[in-house]
């Protein structure tokens, strides 16, 4: 007898009718969110280029003193050098060839190999030391939030002076110590970088306990496991895979900076390795300067546009 | 009753944090005696090289270095030192670490001080704009740049600068000039480019984070009384949504300065050659040389410590809410 | 203003409309609202939630979020000014100290981290000639009158130490600061427990004899009407449906809401086995029913309600109707 129109109930979750409907209106209210989208893309991207990209390149690794310095495709620099037989400066043009389309640098490696190259170590890097951290996070924010009382105590304690330390320099001293290898890299910051996520996943975990919708469960019968399974675990897995998409960024930019500075794994050409020999090249490969760092940056903002995206696409409180 | 009961806070804020500082210390401790390279192999490598009996090496610096005891002798012995403030000897310069750190902090002091004011205040201010000024193109264009300075990696930033305004330009010197009397302008202008490359990334996350606190608190009900009372809205705006806004704030800034501002300084010291306590720590990773690199992150980390402590204590006084009588 | 002509008309509100433009189309929060304030009476708008008097009562003093919202047509006199379309600075000079405002919830009225103090006495400071000495004297007196006892003390406290009938009575307080001629007060004892209740509408019968204040009084609450109200506007989907004083809004109801209203007011005396209440919900804003927005609900609802909104008829001096049943 109402005319009260279906439209309102059109954009309710349809929280029955299990997970699949759920991740499809998630999905649905991600990709409303443009940046999102095209976060996800430019990943994707990256993840095909990490992957079969090698097939398609040189080794990066591969040193050609004659090609060295070369511009990428389309521009041309010019270079003075000193020619030991004449005594005098001998100016050159020199222009980039789709041989090396982005260039080389002062060795006369090819630059797309090493961005490739940098990408592979970058999402190897960014998925794995996320991948402990976060389990080493949740594990301890989980642990703390159900078994509470002194272990609560002890590991927030214990949390808390891991959070003290500056990210960074723990890292730096760390690696130091423990030599720069790749997988040990990946270990350290995995092994510094859970303290955010065990603050989080405790609290969440906390606060779970006590919300309605599980005590209103208990009420009904339910035991705990099954109160753990249906209720807790799904609301916090979309809290852990938004944080597992905003560290990433970080985790990315710290194995870049370690490189950087020299505590990278000297074996594998990564970005922050690129970077660090561009800086002392601006005056004659600055390409060998801006490349690396505009894939770090598109990276870093990819993950950041899709993270937040998923934060608002799982966020009940907001219109999407 | 309130004031009592805040030193009674304070005190118990202090005691904490000294059990954080010796937690701090353990692990540290722990990591270096824990580490396959020890102090001795690492030092012991490099005299080889110039050609002294390992043996009798070996013996010596453990010796030296107290190694052959006990570890908890060890562990007392280093917690004795690091609270008389007898930091080790860095062997690559050749003084103690005490001294090198007095010599250098200055200079991270004086850039991590100056981003610091920087991001906050204009940070500050475009974030209560941006928040005010909600869905106009104004507040879409500053949230879109924060994005892309929080994304921005530092220390590219840093290079590009320095590519664009000192090697293109010509503007700025490409290093930091030691010479230069602190307190002078041309130091300032020889800041300008380190405080932009570490301010940068603060500044935007300020931005948003001063945005979200302010937009949590825009509609709030006491915020119509306030101007129902007739207030012109700049009080509205600077004393009562921003008085509430200031609460979160202040937690999330505290937050982040441990996690991001000794990175990023650490980092653009290296960039631009600004000898600070992270140049240092640098030039001592490539020197092996073990006291300093673990002497500036304990330094960083008590810093933090006490940034922490301090920010727990001006929180109490921001928020009357907490302060149980 | 003529002193002792109840019959003044101090506020006339005509034909208000406020909408609210969101991404998810047009909510007509208030569509078509008329009534007049007079001096010295307590007017209640009546009606259940989304009926727009919190809006009304909001737009009075142009204090919704004005991003979304809007007044779209209508006026709002007072002392012969327009209200709706008046320069902020008259706008600000006129809240506070003319037409006081008092908020829902008392909870969250206030600010929290600010002193009682501090916001009784920068109203004050604002409007009235005063140095901060007077101010706080003349704080504390009206503390006094309100009842809140060590009103010195209260002063220097922050909203989360009072109780919520303390804090009701403080923001009564503020909103009397600056002796204003009306006082909107929204739903003021809605959230509040019975004793309470008692206490705030006898507070407010006193100001109305004493101090001879205009008051808006908005509620859901019918009982609380027939104890304090003169005249009633009975509001119903963004429009008032029904204008009577008070007897006879009670005892001669002729719009069917009105009188649905009525027959939910369980009788203590009577026992029943359900308790009456008007079938269906109330309308949302954004999805108003055609015609009549009542229809739906209407026991008497006439073939012409879905299609023709009901004109506004005036059955007597002081009573009006909209509603086909009579026009």
């Amino acid at each position: 007898m109402t005319e009260t129109p279906k439209a309102i109930a059109k954009d309710r979750a349809p929280l029955s009718g299990g997970g699949l409907r759920l991740i499809g209106y998630y999905w649905r209210r991600l990709t409303r969110n443009r940046l999102a989208v095209f976060g996800l893309a430019f990943i994707i991207f990256l993840a095909l280029v990490a992957i079969i990209g090698p097939f398609f390149t040189p080794d990066p690794t591969e040193v050609d003193f004659e090609a060295k310095n070369l511009p990428p495709v389309g521009f041309t620099i010019t270079h003075s050098t000193y020619d030991i037989k004449t005594d005098q400066f001998i100016t050159t043009r020199v222009s980039g060839n789709w041989k090396h389309p982005l260039g080389t640098d002062r060795k006369g490696r090819d630059m797309l190999a090493m961005i490739v190259s940098g990408a592979r170590v970058s999402l190897q890097v960014g998925l794995l030391a996320t991948g402990i951290a976060i389990i080493i996070g949740t594990i301890i924010g989980v642990m703390s939030a159900y078994l509470g009382d002194w272990v609560d105590n002890a590991l927030m304690r214990f949390t808390d002076v891991m959070m003290t330390f500056p990210f960074f320099l723990l890292l730096v001293l760390i690696v130091f110590i423990f030599g720069p290898s790749l997988a040990f890299i990946v270990l350290a910051i995995g092994l510094t970088g859970w303290t955010g996520t065990a603050r989080m996943v405790r609290s969440e975990s906390l606060s779970l306990r006590t919300r309605e919708f599980v005590m209103a469960a208990k009420a009904l019968g339910a035991g705990d496991g099954w109160v753990v399974f249906r209720h807790l675990i799904p609301n916090v897995i979309s809290l852990i895979i938004v944080i597992a998409t905003l560290s990433i960024p970080g985790v990315i930019l710290a194995e870049a900076a370690l490189s950087f500075i020299g505590l990278g794994d000297p074996t594998v050409p990564s970005w922050g390795i690129i970077l660090e020999e561009g800086q002392h090249s601006l005056t004659t490969a600055w390409w060998v300067a801006v490349e690396p760092g505009i894939m770090l940056f598109l990276t870093v903002l990819a993950f950041n546009f899709l993270g937040d995206g998923l934060r608002d696409a799982f966020d009940p409180k907001s219109s999407v | 009753m309130r004031k009592s009961w805040l030193r009674d806070y304070i005190i118990k804020r202090l005691l904490y944090s000294i059990v954080i500082a010796w937690g701090i210390l353990t692990i540290t401790f722990i990591l270096v005696r824990v580490g396959p390279s020890s102090p001795a192999d690492k030092y012991l490598a490099n005299l080889a090289a110039k050609g002294h009996d390992p043996a009798q090496v070996i013996a010596a610096i453990e010796a030296r270095y107290g190694l052959d005891k006990p570890i908890l002798q060890q562990y007392g012995e280093y917690m004795l030192n690091l609270l008389q403030g007898n930091w080790g000897w860095s062997l690559s310069t050749s003084m103690p670490v005490m001294e090198l750190i007095k010599r250098h902090w200055i200079y991270s002091f004086q850039l991590i001080l100056l981003s610091s004011l920087f991001a906050a205040v204009l940070g500050i201010l475009i974030g209560i704009y941006s928040a005010v000024r909600q869905y106009t193109k104004t507040d879409y264009a500053f949230t879109f740049l924060s994005f892309i300075g929080i994304s921005i990696p530092n220390f590219w930033l840093g290079v590009m600068l320095i590519l664009i305004f000192s090697v293109k330009l010509g503007i700025f010197k490409t290093y930091y000039d030691t010479t230069l009397p602190l307190f002078s302008l041309a130091n300032l202008k020889a800041l300008v480019l380190p405080v932009i490359t570490l301010g940068t990334g603060m500044l935007a996350a300020y931005v948003r984070y001063t945005r979200s606190a302010m937009l949590e608190n825009l509609r709030k009900p006491f915020v119509v009384t306030a101007r129902a009372k007739g207030l012109p809205e700049h009080v509205v705006i600077g004393k009562h949504v921003f008085r509430n806004a200031l609460l979160p704030l202040v937690t999330i800034i505290m937050f982040d300065l441990g996690s991001i501002v000794f990175g990023g300084a650490y980092l653009t010291e290296i960039v631009f050659g600004i000898p600070g306590l992270g140049q240092v720590s640098f030039n001592a990773i490539f020197a092996n040389d073990y006291p300093v690199v673990v002497a500036i992150t304990l330094i960083g980390t008590l810093v933090v410590l006490l940034v922490n402590l301090t920010t727990d204590i001006i929180y109490t006084y921001l928020d009357p809410r907490i302060r149980y009588d | 203003m003529e002193t002792g002509n109840i019959d003044a008309i101090v506020l006339r509100v005509n034909e208000l409309r406020t909408y609210f433009f969101t991404r998810r189309g047009v909510i007509k929060a208030v569509d078509g609202v008329s009534f007049e304030l007079r001096r010295g009476e307590c007017l209640c708008l009546v009606g259940e939630s989304g009926c727009g008097k919190t809006v009304t009562a909001l737009s009075i003093l142009r204090l919704f979020d004005s991003p979304p919202g809007r007044i779209v047509g209508g006026t709002v006199c007072y002392n012969s000014t327009d209200l709706t379309t008046c320069s902020p600075q008259q706008l600000r000079r006129i809240r506070g100290k003319e037409i006081a405002l008092i908020l829902q919830e008392a909870q969250s009225a206030l600010n929290p981290v600010l002193t009682i103090g501090d916001q009784i006495i920068e109203q004050m400071r604002l409007h009235l000639p005063m140095d901060t000495n007077e101010a706080r004297a003349k704080a504390v007196r009206l503390l006094r009158e309100m009842g809140i006892p060590s009103a010195e003390d209260v002063l220097g406290y922050y909203p989360h130490q009072l109780s919520g009938g303390m804090k009701q009575r403080v923001l009564v307080a503020i909103s009397l600061s600056c002796d204003p001629r009306v006082l909107i007060a929204d739903e003021p004892t809605t959230a509040v427990d019975v004793t309470i209740k008692a206490q705030i509408l006898d507070m407010f019968r006193e100001l109305k004899e004493k101090r001879q204040m205009s008051i808006i009084f908005i509620t859901h609450d019918l009982g609380v009407v027939a104890e304090i109200g003169d005249r009633a506007v009975i509001m119903y989907g963004g429009k008032d449906v029904e204008t009577a004083p008070i007897p006879d809004i009670i005892n001669f109801p002729k719009h069917p809401y009105t009188m649905g209203l009525l027959e939910c007011l369980p009788d203590v005396a009577k026992e029943v086995e359900r308790l009456n209440s008007i079938p269906g919900m109330p309308p949302d804003p954004s999805y108003l029913p055609s015609g009549c927005a009542f229809h739906p609900r209407c026991p008497r609802a006439l073939d012409i309600c879905p299609r023709q909104e009901p004109p506004l008829v005036q059955l007597s001096k002081e009573h009006k109707v909209r509603c086909h049943l009579y026009g």
